[in-house]
């Protein structure tokens, strides 16, 4: 512990007397302070505050997730390069040890300039806003729904060949994302209705969002009637690419809808066209705290997110030379922030030739291993007025924060003495 | 009882694609026994500073066995009974004096009050209690080279392996180091140098080892000399090793 705490506060020092400390704060929090003045919103409240996080809280985070990846992954090699490392080696200390509290040091600063950033974000927001909890229709995965289609889409005549001929896995992976995308027609006059888990709660406000993010321009006329259970909502001459309608509480006389289902009416003149597993969420707001609480529940998501990256950085380190870690660290958050919008574009590997099919499963590799801590759902959540639930913080603190961190330690320190006999 | 010894080690570097490209020590032999003084000596690219890395456990061995006090160089039980000072200081220029025995302190895992201690006496042993809050950055190299032999004691060692302890002093400072050799030495720690000053060596020395090409090539008693050490090292490894000046003179 004492050796922990030794390494902790050189690495520690080391930001602050070398003025990186100062330097990434002033940056960090002078870009939450400026951003406003640099960029004029849409006029609305939401547009504001949904430009707010993305640009100026995304920026900040971008800003520390770079610059202290990038001082993990020069870390050990550097000391290593200037023969300081070995001074640190030769003392009775745990090589994960020394890989870990440097990782922790590099991470507290980071956390520290978030944390100040956050705070101008609580500042310049409306602190006593609460956010919503957000539900999706109950419905079966896109996986299973696709291993149900695959041999009616196998055995269809108007399947291509070249489709026949592909790998199960391939096939299977495209009817997933049709899975994803399938579009349900709602008829003009038509009611139809979706289930949902929502928890049996009297106080509190729902409403029903629908987004409107597709290639087909549904959004100029959508009207009707929602009613989940004894709350109803009207929408009308709607042409927001997000519509969020909010549900009252009817009166006796108008009747009880299903419990635990969302029926939607629609009284347009044109047949509504949706994604149900992507564009219709069930919000309510029982039990939510205010936004301060929401910022604090996404700071530790970001710090959890960083504390990965380090880690991993830190193991590039221990393992490589300096500017090649540096790279490689460069690259790989480069192609973990890139990945997943390359999938959406080009989600079918069979239109494409097979230098660039090469290309796309090494893209669709990197997602899958860092998909799970690499998503930055907190800024989407908190720009979208969601709640960033405490589970998923614990979640996110537990395995992007702890064991991962530990794991990436523990190879580290089997890789870092192994470096140093030049293998 | 040794408190290190090796058996028939060698080391062979090799490139990226592992081909072998230099054989630094090839089946060396040494045993230094507790409480001795021991000369590691040699010319340039002797193989001396990969030796005692791998005594260190910083580089591994490709052929033979070292031990340190019984078990491998790299088990931390073992690490917790050496001091190192290496050739040059590399130490930390933006921490202090204080900080930087402070620091070795930690790794060495001593209470608080024991690393204040030890820290306040080993800077009144090197001098620099007067410099003990000015960044290390700032030091000569001699200051530099003090406050790194002081870290190497921080933890009380048993071994002290010494890395060419006198290279940038001036002969005060070098006086003052070949004194504490012997003090600690007389206190029973075990003390492994490397040294190219043998006028040094030969001071503070009970027995020596010459490494040439990476093999042991003589070993022995300094009290049992009947020449020199620089004599005898001459002898050993520097015959028919002089600069062809003539031609450059008639040029």
């Amino acid at each position: 512990m004492k050796s922990f705490r030794a390494i902790f506060r050189l690495e520690f020092l080391a930001l602050v007397r070398s003025r990186a400390l100062l330097l990434l704060t002033l940056a960090a929090v002078g870009w939450m302070f400026a951003f406003p003045h640099l960029v004029t919103s849409d006029g609305t409240a939401d547009g504001a505050r949904e430009l707010y996080v993305h640009y100026a809280l995304g920026g900040a985070f971008a800003l520390v997730l770079v610059s202290l990846a990038a001082t993990a992954a020069g870390s050990l090699a550097k000391d290593r390069a200037a023969k300081r490392l070995q001074l640190t080696q030769v003392r009775p200390v745990r090589y994960s040890v020394l890989v870990l509290a440097r990782a922790l040091a590099l991470v507290a600063a980071g956390a520290l300039v978030l944390a100040l950033a956050a705070a101008v974000l609580v500042l310049r927001s409306e602190p006593g806003r609460t956010c919503y909890h957000v539900l999706a229709p109950v419905m079966e995965s896109p996986r299973a729904e696709a291993e149900k289609m695959f041999d009616f889409y196998m055995n269809d005549p108007e399947t291509p060949d070249e489709v026949k001929k592909a790998p199960k896995a391939t096939v299977l992976r495209l009817l997933t994302q049709r899975a994803w995308d399938n579009y349900q027609t709602v008829a003009a006059g038509e009611t139809v209705a979706w289930a949902f888990n929502a928890p049996d709660v009297a106080d509190g406000t729902r409403a029903v969002r629908l987004r409107f993010t597709n290639d087909f321009d549904t959004r100029a006329d959508v009207r009707g009637s929602f009613r989940f259970g004894a709350w109803t909502g009207v929408v009308s001459n709607i042409t927001r690419a997000v519509v969020i309608v909010p549900l009252e509480k009817a009166g006796d006389d108008a009747g009880m809808g299903v419990p635990g289902e969302l029926a939607f009416s629609n009284q347009g003149a044109n047949a509504l066209m949706l994604r149900p597993r992507r564009d219709i969420n069930l919000l309510y707001t029982s039990g939510t705290s205010g936004f301060a609480v929401n910022v604090l529940f996404a700071w530790l998501e970001l710090v959890a997110m960083l504390a990965v990256v380090v880690a991993f950085a830190l193991f590039l380190s221990a393992a490589l030379g300096r500017s090649v870690a540096i790279f490689t660290t460069m690259a790989m958050l480069l192609v973990t922030e890139m990945s997943p919008s390359v999938i959406e574009q080009y989600p079918d590997s069979l239109e494409t030739d097979a230098k660039d099919r090469i290309g796309l499963e090494i893209t669709r590799f990197m997602e899958k291993v860092t998909s799970p801590f690499g998503s930055l759902a907190p800024l989407e959540h908190l720009a979208n007025g969601e709640c960033v639930e405490p589970g998923e913080a614990a979640r996110a603190l537990a395995v992007d924060g702890v064991l991962l961190p530990l794991l990436l330690a523990l190879a580290a320190g089997v890789v870092l003495p192994r470096k140093q006999d030049g293998l | 009882m040794n408190v290190i010894e090796l058996n028939g080690v060698g080391k062979t570097f090799r490139d990226f694609w592992l081909r072998p490209t230099v054989k630094a020590v090839d089946g060396l032999d040494l045993a230094v026994a507790q409480g001795e003084v021991f000369g590691l000596l040699g010319p340039n690219g002797s193989g001396k500073s990969t030796t005692i890395k791998m005594i260190l456990g910083l580089l591994a061995p490709s052929a033979g066995t070292i031990s340190l006090f019984g078990l491998p160089p790299r088990a931390r039980a073992a690490r917790a009974r050496l001091g190192y000072l290496p050739e040059l200081s590399y130490l930390h220029p933006f921490l202090t004096a204080k900080e930087t025995l402070g620091y070795y302190a930690g790794l060495c895992n001593l209470p608080r009050a024991v690393a204040k201690a030890r820290t306040a006496e080993l800077l009144e042993m090197v001098g620099l209690s007067a410099v003990a809050t000015r960044p290390v950055g700032g030091f000569s190299k001699g200051m530099a080279r003090r406050l790194a032999l002081a870290s190497a004691l921080i933890g009380r060692p048993e071994l002290l392996i010494l890395d060419e302890p006198t290279s940038g002093l001036d002969p005060v400072s070098t006086n003052e180091v070949k004194t504490l050799v012997k003090t600690l030495a007389a206190g029973g720690m075990t003390i492994l140098l490397t040294s190219h000053l043998l006028a040094d060596a030969e001071d503070v020395c009970d027995r020596f080892a010459i490494v040439n090409h990476g093999a042991k090539v003589a070993e022995g008693k300094v009290a049992d000399m009947t020449t020199s050490l620089q004599d005898f090292f001459l002898a050993k490894v520097g015959e028919g090793r002089t600069f062809e000046v003539a031609p450059f003179l008639k040029g």
